[in-house]
């Protein structure tokens, strides 16, 4: 599934880099905590997530993730938007919790990474 | 299940002698089996200790009883029935002590002796559960009566207005103490029995400002929960390097929170606006190189609902 | 949904005997506490990576009933101890936070947002 129907399904409001909303998403894994998604989350996987500072541009970007859900209704900052469009990271916006949008990604069929 | 762990734990605190029987019956060695029934019936009990000039010598049961019946001996006396060295407890040792030996077949009571070896009480199985159920009613009505007492606290002081102040000081840094201060003030809110949502408003908001000061303010600060009739009013001061701009601080996801604080799961940029959404005003100073103010209050309306 | 039947469904271990047949309304899943205490419902159970004795208070206060350790992380000495003293039954799991969410969504249990107020009050 690509995100592009995820954003369909879940539903998901796209903030950032429109244009790259075609990959084919891998997995899904879920974590405010930016060391373990540096641990383990995989190339390709879609990224759950309240945190909303720019840092989690950066880690997206160097795992090369699909893109990142920033859940509960948070809205990202100027910086975390700019750097997301220079580094071609998809942010999409949903005021669900996390639980449900994790829900909803495992009904999609996006698995979780182990 | 609380009520068994707690009974589990009470087997070790308690000892033999807080819930043995101090009056004990005891016979001495020279009286016949037939006497013995006459005893046993009149107290309405199913053995007893066998005394001779004051030092345990034996016991006896209905068993025994049963038994010289069967072999028509009840002339006979006690002392030939009797099981001679009993097994006894010492009145000092817990009560786990004695539970494990009532496991072993062919114990109903044994004699209890204090560290001179005299008798000074009896133990049975229904002794222990007693014990164990008294102890636990006691428990209970103890946090009853605390509660009681708290949420009567307002009613005999006669002023204009009365109010209960809590103080606490809370430690920079602490983090294996951080969250105590709210945890007690939701404590004392349940015993005085304020509505169960408002003292999580008042919990939520004061644990916010608490791990604030803990990870933002180097000289730590002080937590006050002034209860009032009719609100909650939390002050919350600290000496901590300030906040520059008030509305921004307020926005949610806004944060100044350095990397190991986030990876302790605070810093998102939540806390005051967290703060704000429990509570039904909030004033929030912070005159550059002072440290910060907060005061909020917390209308006690009776849905609970901000 | 029966605090058992999460216990059976996320494979985890209890860190302590507890009392298992609460019924739990919602689930969270966050490891940012500002977040928990921000959207927990009374009565709903916690998924987290994080640890620490904070994750217990931030529980305590929001008046939830459970904690679900993911990722196979065994929580140091302090925070069982202070969960046991607050009476939060505690289990972890070995499975990442997503897969826990994903089969306790699929098994019916719901999110504390909006819809599930919603759906509570229906």
């Amino acid at each position: 599934m690509t995100l592009e129907e995820l954003c369909r399904q879940i539903p998901l409001e796209v903030r950032t880099a429109a244009r790259k909303l075609g990959a084919e998403v891998t997995g899904g894994y879920a974590s405010d905590l930016l060391s373990c998604v540096m641990a383990k989350a995989q190339e390709g996987n879609v990224w759950v997530t309240l945190q909303s500072h720019p840092n989690i541009v950066a880690v997206a970007s160097l795992l090369n993730l699909a893109g990142i859900i920033i859940t509960e209704g948070i809205v990202p900052g100027a910086a975390t938007v700019e750097k997301a469009e220079q580094e071609g990271i998809p942010i999409l916006m949903t005021e669900l919790a996390t639980f449900t949008v994790v829900g909803r990604l495992f009904e999609c069929g996006v698995p979780g990474v182990d | 299940m609380p009520g068994i762990t707690r009974a589990q734990e009470l087997v070790y605190e308690l000892k033999i002698e807080d819930v043995m029987t101090r009056e004990v019956i005891t016979v001495p060695p020279q009286i016949s089996m037939t006497e013995l029934r006459e005893i046993l019936r009149e107290h309405r009990i199913s053995g007893v200790p066998v005394l001779e000039n004051g030092v345990l010598v034996g016991i006896i049961s209905i068993e025994d009883l049963i038994k010289a019946l069967a072999a028509g001996e009840m002339g006979a006396t006690v002392e030939k029935k009797m099981t001679r060295d009993p097994v006894f407890l010492y009145a000092d040792e817990p009560v786990v002590m004695a539970v494990n030996r009532f496991r072993r077949p062919g114990f109903g009571r044994f004699p209890v002796v204090d560290n001179g070896k005299n008798l000074i009480g009896i133990l049975t199985r229904g002794d222990i559960i007693e014990g164990l159920l008294k102890k636990l009613e006691v428990e209970y009505h103890e946090e009853e009566i605390r509660h009681y007492r708290a949420s009567h606290i307002f009613e005999d002081i006669v002023s204009d207005c009365t109010s209960l102040i809590l103080r606490y000081n809370i430690v920079a840094r602490d983090l294996e103490h951080a969250g105590e201060a709210s945890s007690n003030i939701k404590l004392v809110l349940t015993r005085l029995e304020i509505p169960r949502q408002h003292v999580r408003r008042v919990a939520i908001a004061t644990y916010e400002a608490e791990m604030n000061i803990v990870l933002h303010a180097d000289e730590g600060g002080e937590i006050v929960a002034e209860v009032q009739p009719r609100q909650i009013v939390i002050r919350v001061t600290d000496t901590g390097p300030g906040i520059a701009d008030i509305e921004q601080a307020m926005q949610p996801g806004f944060s100044t929170a350095s990397r190991w604080m986030r990876e302790l799961g605070f810093g998102a940029g939540m806390g005051l606006s967290n703060i704000q959404s429990c509570v039904d005003e909030m004033r929030l100073e912070s005159p550059p190189g002072t440290g910060t103010f907060l005061e909020a209050v917390i209308y006690l309306n009776r849905e609970g609902e901000k | 949904m029966k605090l058992g039947e999460v216990v059976s469904i996320v494979e985890g271990t209890l860190l302590f005997d507890a009392d298992l047949n609460v019924e739990v309304p919602c689930a969270g899943a966050a490891d940012l506490m500002s977040d928990v205490l921000a959207f927990a419902e009374p009565g709903s159970v916690l998924l987290t990576g994080l640890c620490n004795p904070q994750v217990v208070r931030s529980v305590e206060m929001a008046d939830m009933v459970a904690i679900i350790f993911v990722r196979g992380k065994h929580p140091p000495p302090e925070t069982v101890a202070l969960a046991k003293e607050k009476g939060i039954p505690s289990v972890t799991t070995p499975h990442t936070m997503f897969e826990m969410c994903g089969r306790l969504y699929e098994a019916g249990l719901r999110g504390c947002d909006i819809s599930c107020r919603i759906d509570l009050v229906r």
